[in-house]
């Protein structure tokens, strides 16, 4: 069921990552919807889910960039299985764990990606890179992380509802 | 099976499936699937970036001065026209000196044939410096194709799907140029760096370089027709110990404010395999 919403909304998401970040952009850095989006239902307890939608959401931005075709998908895939490692721990109920799992998450997800296109595509400078675009990358991520994670809660409670013994 | 192992099973399947596309599409097996997907994205793309390019000009604009606006644009744009034919004019000068020199000024050069198309998005990565434009094989566009501005030189086509393209930037790093600089009339190199900032590179130690000139394109290599403005100098920087010396360049085209771009379709850029040794 989670596919059905998650295919049309992954790729709506790419799609504004394209079109409307550039004119939210903090020096060189902007926020991942996808990454977001992927981590938020990551931490409804469906990392298995997560890790499908990463793969598509990956895929969705790899449509609309011109990395190699996949990187997105499979660095976004590396990043949530790491995530997943989180499901189950005893600080995973306080309110304040999206922020947290979100600044692991984007800084992991971006040093990733920064090494793969020093092998992949071009030589560019770590510290240049972490100071314009992985630093105020993450933070405009983690500023929307608890939004992304109030909506993933909603969304995974109308598709799976909990269900009530009387 | 615990929880683990079966994370552990769907991450590596996952995986497997993703290297495989990539191998494919390194391969060039998933174009079609990609020119497929890409249809319906690059529809939709094309449809919000619209809504959000007049969203964005309806916030940033005053709204009673919107016959002003539409005045000041019309003027700039007749500006912009009339720097094009100075430089035009200016450039067609400087040649017909040294061609009249050589009793040989007759040259012939073809009207471009131009198409418009809208800019539809940005990569989504910003290791990348390329724009997404709603003009794709269905138009007739294919690789290599210049982009240009009324104000100068955009990038060339990097992708074609259907119904959009890819242009890499000139301020995208693994974008080069042969350049020419207008007073100096000497030939040199455009690059870019990670910043975006553009600077002409293996200028010869013995030309002087004026802060302020022209720099355009010079043909050379057949990936760019010729006398395309680029941008201005704006500082050179020449060591004594160096081969070479660099320029750094102001580029005329503003890459942060790109609506709409005309695509040079006459030309025929020499395919990358024929000029590799």
């Amino acid at each position: 069921m989670s596919y059905i919403v998650g295919v049309p909304l992954l790729s709506l998401l790419a799609i504004l990552q394209s079109v409307l970040m550039g004119y939210f952009q903090l020096l060189d850095g902007r926020a991942d919807l996808v990454l977001v989006a992927v981590i938020a239902w990551s931490l409804t307890r469906r990392s298995e889910q997560a890790m499908v939608w990463a793969v598509i959401g990956g895929f969705a931005l790899d449509l609309l960039s011109g990395l190699p075709f996949g990187m997105n998908a499979l660095i976004l895939l590396i990043v949530t299985f790491l995530v997943s490692f989180l499901e189950g721990r005893f600080w995973e109920a306080h309110f304040l764990m999206p922020l947290g799992v979100m600044l692991v998450a984007s800084l992991t997800y971006h040093i990733l990606s920064t090494f793969a296109v020093m092998i992949l595509v071009q030589d560019v400078s770590f510290a240049y890179v972490f100071r314009r675009i992985i630093l105020p990358s993450t933070f405009l991520n983690v500023l929307i992380a608890l939004p992304a994670s109030q909506l993933a809660s909603a969304l995974h409670y109308r598709l799976y509802p909990q269900e009530v013994e009387l | 099976m615990n929880r683990s192992n079966s994370r552990l099973l769907v991450a590596g399947t996952l995986a497997l499936i993703t290297i495989g596309i990539m191998f494919l599409s390194i391969g060039g097996y998933f174009t079609p699937v990609r020119d497929f997907l890409s249809r319906p994205i690059n529809a939709v793309q094309a449809w919000i970036a619209l809504r959000v390019s007049a969203i964005h000009d309806t916030l940033t604009a005053p709204r009673d001065v919107a016959s002003l606006q539409a005045e000041v644009s019309r003027l700039q744009s007749e500006v912009a026209r009339l720097e094009q034919e100075i430089i035009g004019l200016r450039e067609q000068a400087a040649e017909a000196e040294i061609l009249a020199s050589l009793l040989n000024y007759a040259r012939s050069q073809p009207e471009s044939r131009s198409i418009a198309a809208n800019v539809i998005g940005r990569d989504p990565s910003p290791f990348i410096r390329s724009i997404w434009i709603d003009r794709g094989s269905d138009s007739n566009l294919s690789q290599g194709m210049p982009v240009v501005t009324e104000r100068g030189l955009v990038g060339r086509i990097a992708e074609v799907f259907p119904t959009a393209s890819r242009v890499q930037l000139i301020t995208d790093p693994e974008a080069a140029v042969n350049v020419t600089l207008q007073l100096a009339r000497t030939d040199g190199v455009l690059v870019a760096e990670f910043n975006g900032e553009l600077s002409v590179d293996l200028i010869d130690q013995n030309t002087e370089v004026t802060v302020g000139e022209l720099v355009l394109t010079s043909g050379l290599g057949n990936n760019y027709p010729a006398d395309i403005p680029v941008g201005q100098i704006i500082n050179v920087r020449r060591r004594d110990y160096e081969l070479f010396q660099q320029a750094g360049v102001q580029p005329s085209v503003d890459f942060d404010s790109l609506h709409i771009v005309l695509v040079i379709t006459n030309f025929q850029p020499i395919p990358l395999e024929l000029t590799a040794p």
